[in-house]
């Protein structure tokens, strides 16, 4: 009996083993890739140089799309946490008639398809005459990444004893000093980890740039876009290894800030 | 001392700006979209044209075929790659998941380019995987810029999303239930199929739902790893917008497609209502 039970075990970790490969492996070897010396996609590579990320600062445009990109995701991230914050917490803390109606309409954006929002966005731009590129992309990322930050600051402020609050009420606090000295420092690790978040879904973000977006302002995952569309380009193996190590600096980073919020 | 109305007003003027910012560019915009669909293509005047036209033309119909049986096989491959993960992970220790969670976090954070990218790398072609066959003498099997393709991109996107809801479902369950069961001489099998699996449906449901709503408006993956005959909505807008130019046609795609993604969203908050309320009464 022990027998079957642990054969069965092992059948499912090998299955399990095999997904994970399959969600990892192809990133992996697209890094592996990025650190070969040839301008051609071989597997393994052969030897061992920065040749393709050499490249990516040589050739034309990448540079200043990514400049773009962090401007973009910088700004945006700084308006969504201004504006999503304190949304939250009117939502958690708030007891108000359409209280719930509000929340879905914030949240909504999370299960538009972006397409749609896309072109609605595109449409509504040229119809109001919008056409300064960045601003366009900042407020087009931000419908995208607000409901993020509403959600991760909800979660934190719903782990916050609304007790504490009170008791710095009563003890005589006001309502600016308990939200600077009580709410605020409890809400922290919350608020980084939604910026955190914020930041990355908005430097990756294709769809809505790729409509959004004007010809002379392209975001590198746009251009990134149309690059791939003409040829499976080796540069774009050393672009995929510094978008991979962005994604995994930034959940290490997010993972940091939780332990350090929880040993608090 | 406060009136309790009072403080309830102030709370909710927090979320004034971003309630007003979604106003103005989410809730504008797509009513305005929904404005453009009736609109004539020419000229002035509200029309139910650009409608008419689209379940008219066989294209619409074709790719709302195509885009259906994309969606569809998105989620039943990624339920059928998610499902053992997650039962996988609801086995661990809190330590041990922790850990192993990280392997689906960081595919499910890093960019859907990345992973096309990379599906291309290795499927293409030329690719990795023809390369290793070719040494053995074997003659390219194309693999991309077809279904084939698609769905591999798809899956691979989706399956961390449908992780998460299955996982969560699996863990609220009481262990002493599979333990009782076990007492009372029931197999591995049977506690599987008899109580494992039936409890975890509600996560499965959910998952499904969110995987589907998430496939309706995919546009990159279509775009990148499938061929010609691979046209999904998403890429219908694009293609009214960009290649036709035509508004109309496209807001009337992108408003179907609202329509739809709302009612599966509706469907998806009942069965969560329902599900809540059976933990409730359980408890």
């Amino acid at each position: 009996m022990e027998q079957r039970l642990s054969g069965w075990r092992v059948a499912l970790g090998f299955v399990v083993a095999l997904i994970l490969l399959f969600l990892l492996l192809p990133s992996l070897i697209t890094i592996a890739i990025s650190f070969g010396n040839s301008n051609q996609i071989v597997f393994p590579p052969r030897g061992f140089s920065f040749n393709l990320f050499r490249r990516f600062f040589a050739e034309e445009g990448w540079v200043s799309s990514t400049w773009l990109s962090i401007r973009v995701a910088t700004l945006s991230t700084f308006l969504v946490l201004m504006l999503g914050v304190p949304a939250a917490y009117a939502l958690t803390r708030g007891r108000f008639p359409g209280r719930r109606l509000l929340a879905l309409f914030l949240l909504s954006p999370m299960l538009v398809p972006h397409v749609a929002i896309a072109l609605a966005l595109y449409v509504y731009f040229t119809e109001i005459g919008l056409s300064q590129g960045e601003l366009r992309l900042v407020a087009a990322h931000s419908i995208a990444t607000l409901p993020f930050v509403i959600v991760t600051a909800g979660a934190g402020l719903r782990h916050i004893d609304p007790a504490l609050e009170r008791a710095a009420t009563v003890m005589g606090a006001s309502r600016l000093t308990v939200l600077r000295r009580v709410t605020l420092p409890l809400l922290t690790p919350s608020i980084i980890t939604s910026g955190l978040f914020a930041f990355l879904i908005s430097f990756d973000e294709v769809v809505i740039s790729w409509f959004v977006a004007r010809p002379e302002y392209t975001t590198l995952p746009v251009k990134m876009f149309s690059s791939i569309q003409f040829e499976v380009s080796p540069v774009l193996a050393a672009i995929s290894t510094m978008l991979t190590a962005l994604s995994v600096v930034i959940c290490v980073g997010v993972a940091a800030v939780q332990k350090e919020a929880r040993s608090a | 001392m406060r009136s309790p109305t009072k403080i309830h007003l102030r709370e909710a003027s927090y979320a004034f700006p971003a309630a007003l910012f979604m106003v103005s560019l989410f809730a504008f915009p797509l009513f305005g979209i929904l404005y453009q669909s009736f609109q004539r293509n020419d000229g002035d005047g509200l029309t139910l044209g650009a409608y008419a036209r689209i379940f008219t033309t066989p294209l619409f119909l074709r790719v709302a075929y195509t885009t259906l049986e994309i969606s569809l096989g998105s989620v039943l491959c990624s339920l059928l790659f998610a499902y053992p993960v997650a039962y996988f992970l609801a086995k661990q220790s809190p330590r041990r998941r922790a850990l192993y969670l990280i392997l689906v976090l960081v595919p499910f954070w890093t960019s859907s380019l990345v992973k096309s990218f990379s599906l291309m790398v290795l499927l293409g072609h030329s690719g990795i995987i023809n390369q290793a066959l070719a040494a053995f003498g074997i003659s390219p099997v194309k693999m991309l810029f077809n279904r084939f393709g698609v769905m591999i991109g798809m899956s691979q996107y989706l399956i961390p999303f449908m992780v998460f809801p299955i996982l969560t479902s699996l863990q609220r369950q009481p262990p002493e239930l599979g333990r009782a069961a076990a007492i009372m001489g029931a197999g591995k099998l049977r506690i599987f199929t008899r109580i494992t699996l039936p409890l975890s449906l509600p996560g499965v449901v959910a998952g499904s739902l969110l995987v589907f709503i998430l496939s309706l408006g995919f546009y990159i993956i279509p775009a990148l790893l499938g061929g010609r005959r691979d046209i999904v909505f998403g890429n219908l807008v694009n293609f009214y917008l960009r290649e036709i130019i035509n508004w109309p046609m496209a807001s009337a795609v992108a408003v179907l497609l609202v329509l739809t993604a709302i009612a599966v969203a509706m469907l998806l908050s009942k069965i969560q209502d329902g599900s809540s309320m059976l933990s409730k009464e359980s408890s």
